[in-house]
């Protein structure tokens, strides 16, 4: 090993790192003891906290209505980072599918952070703790597609972080945020200078699972400008790095990903190579359910671009994978796809035909009625005026917004 | 790694707080192992805040106090105590100087209309060819922008610029004399630009 002052040879070799430490600080040994000391008891404290607050907001948020959650702000178990965590936590698990829910613990939260006596934590981590709550905020408020509430959030999260340079890993978490809030906004030279922002970032920290993050959603930001070639490169400098890292459920993703933009480029061949590299990462990994889902997006691109054909075997395809893995609500809803596309061709024979399976699954699984019964008025639309491709949209919309509700149920 | 939806070109990615598989963490601290990780590494923390980045000895020492309560929120994702430690300082030094930088004191305003602005000197001449280089910059792909801003905007030496990019000092170098050329090849293409 040759042995240097090189940033990345310090941090594997133990030697040169003391060695480069040596001789630089006069230090003052006992304002360094006492620094030791603070930052130990203030370790201490966290963990105590972490450690006596087990489930308590699973469970107070559990115990109360969530109109009253605001109230909860005064209760004192609640009040410390140790519940606010989990809130965040809590956030994290729902944002997708109950994003009004999360925003009402994100609201909470920030109601907590920002109450909080200012010398319940050292000043560091009472900013963590405030720009936290107020980018879960964002978050949350994003998710809405209430975007100025939200750009104004992570603002202040991010002015929270201001006074503390050491803060790094934080900013660079805001800055991911505020690139995708600026994204939705369509401010992409800022999302993307933001994002930039935040990818050197979490590579200087070594945090791959973000970094990965803050790459797609560059890539995504370039394919909703429609500069497929930038987006291409970008995941496929990404891919580079999880093939070198080992990260098999990335690389699905990237291939999924790359797999539209080739689609976008009209490169049929490259996408249809992509998909089957995706599919065969998310099979070896044993997540079954990702490779329907993975055929859905490309049918879906396809058949935007025209090429229903190809679009409807993957359609079909998908619709199978779901039956076999006892999916019926999303094979149901791949079937209203197809139903879709063989109206738009004036197939309604085989459209009526799909429909009468569907129901006959529908029922057998005991899918909500209310589906069921969309799916026959579908039916007898399509027999008495000839449904058109918006109606099946409908339904598709409906149905999915059941299954969705199925979903947070269990 | 969270949801990465489906359907691509979709802006909707939920987790920002990454799964790390378990037995990837650190081991429960206790407040001895946290006091010692302190002494431990503040040294080191500031010895880079200060001769890698030039940091004066007080504010490195104010970075790794904040960089060690950074730690602490964040212990439970990180994977790899020293690299996230060394990354962490020498982002916030970075942080800091942008900064600190901006810190300049305001020029009187009577005095500054009595005297011209040296950088005014010129500027007919100057301007179409500075336009044309801003121009230039902007077309350029990202990374080629970043280099040349980091080093004739923002003045690291090739050194530091090395280290932030994780890379050989020569690599660098080369980097950016590669980049001077792409740049001068799309200024030679460019139609030329008349004087304002």
């Amino acid at each position: 090993m040759n042995h240097s002052d090189d940033l990345q040879h310090l941090a594997d070799c133990p030697s040169c790192r003391e060695r480069f430490s040596e001789n630089i600080l006069p230090f003052n040994a006992a304002r360094r003891r006492e620094g030791a000391r603070a930052f130990a008891a203030s370790a201490a404290q966290i963990e105590r906290e972490r450690e006596n607050a087990s489930d308590i907001v699973d469970r107070q948020l559990r115990q109360t209505p969530i109109a009253e959650w605001p109230g909860l702000a005064e209760s004192l178990t609640l009040r410390n980072n140790a519940a606010l965590e989990q809130m965040s936590e809590e956030i994290r698990k729902c944002i997708e599918r109950k994003p009004v829910e999360a925003l009402a613990i994100a609201n909470l939260a920030a109601s907590i952070a920002e109450t909080l006596p200012a010398n319940s934590y050292p000043l560091a981590v009472m900013a963590q703790i405030r720009s936290t709550a107020l980018r879960d905020r964002a978050n949350a408020l994003r998710y809405l597609g209430r975007l100025d509430e939200a750009y104004h959030s992570i603002e202040m999260a991010e002015a929270r972080l201001g006074e503390f340079p050491g803060l790094a890993h934080d900013r660079a978490i805001i800055w991911l945020v505020k690139a995708m809030i600026q994204g939705q906004m369509d401010l992409f030279d800022e999302a993307e200078q933001m994002i930039t922002a935040a990818s050197v970032a979490f590579a200087d920290v070594n945090d791959l699972p973000r970094f990965f993050q803050a790459g797609l959603v560059y890539g995504n930001l370039l394919g909703r400008q429609k500069r497929y070639k930038d987006a291409q490169r970008i995941f496929g400098d990404l891919l580079d790095v999880a093939t070198s890292t080992g990260d098999q459920e990335t690389q699905a993703r990237l291939f999924n990903n790359l797999g539209h933009c080739a689609i976008y480029l009209d490169d049929y061949a490259r996408a249809n190579i992509h998909f089957s590299e995706s599919i065969a990462r998310f099979t070896d990994l044993g997540l079954r359910a990702e490779v329907p889902r993975t055929n859905l997006g490309a049918a879906l691109v396809l058949i935007g671009k025209g090429r229903v054909d190809s679009g409807l075997a993957r359609l079909e395809n998908a619709r199978h994978a779901f039956i076999e893995l006892g999916m019926m609500g999303e094979a149901g809803l791949c079937a209203l796809r197809i139903i879709e596309v063989l109206i738009d061709r004036g197939d309604t024979g085989k459209a009526r035909a799909l429909t009468t399976i569907v129901i006959d699954e529908f029922e057998a699984a005991g899918v909500d009625a209310r589906a069921v019964q969309a799916v026959a008025s579908l039916q007898s639309s399509i027999d008495v005026d000839g449904a058109t491709g918006e109606t099946v949209r409908t339904v598709h919309e409906f149905v999915q917004g059941l299954t969705t509700d199925q979903a947070q149920a269990s | 790694m969270n949801a990465i939806a489906a359907e691509t070109f979709d802006l909707t990615i939920a987790g920002l707080t990454p799964v790390v598989p378990r037995g990837e963490l650190h081991q429960k601290i206790d407040e001895l192992d946290f006091g010692q990780i302190y002494e431990d590494n503040l040294g080191l923390l500031v010895a880079i805040a200060m001769r890698k980045f030039q940091v004066p000895e007080v504010d490195a020492e104010a970075l790794a106090h904040e960089v060690f309560y950074s730690y602490l929120k964040r212990k439970s994702e990180i994977r790899d105590l020293h690299p996230w430690l060394i990354g962490a300082i020498c982002h916030a030094s970075r942080y800091f100087w942008r900064q600190n930088g901006r810190r300049t004191e305001q020029l009187d305003h009577s005095w500054a209309v009595l005297r011209p602005d040296p950088a005014s000197a010129g500027i007919n001449d100057l301007l179409p060819a500075q336009l044309a280089a801003r121009e230039i910059l902007e077309a350029l792909p990202s990374r080629y922008q970043e280099i040349l801003r980091l080093r004739y905007y923002e003045g690291y030496s090739i050194r530091e610029i090395a280290d932030y990019l994780g890379v050989t000092a020569k690599y660098t170098q080369k980097l950016v004399t590669k980049c001077l050329r792409r740049a001068e090849q799309m200024y030679n293409a460019a139609p030329p630009r008349k004087k304002p």
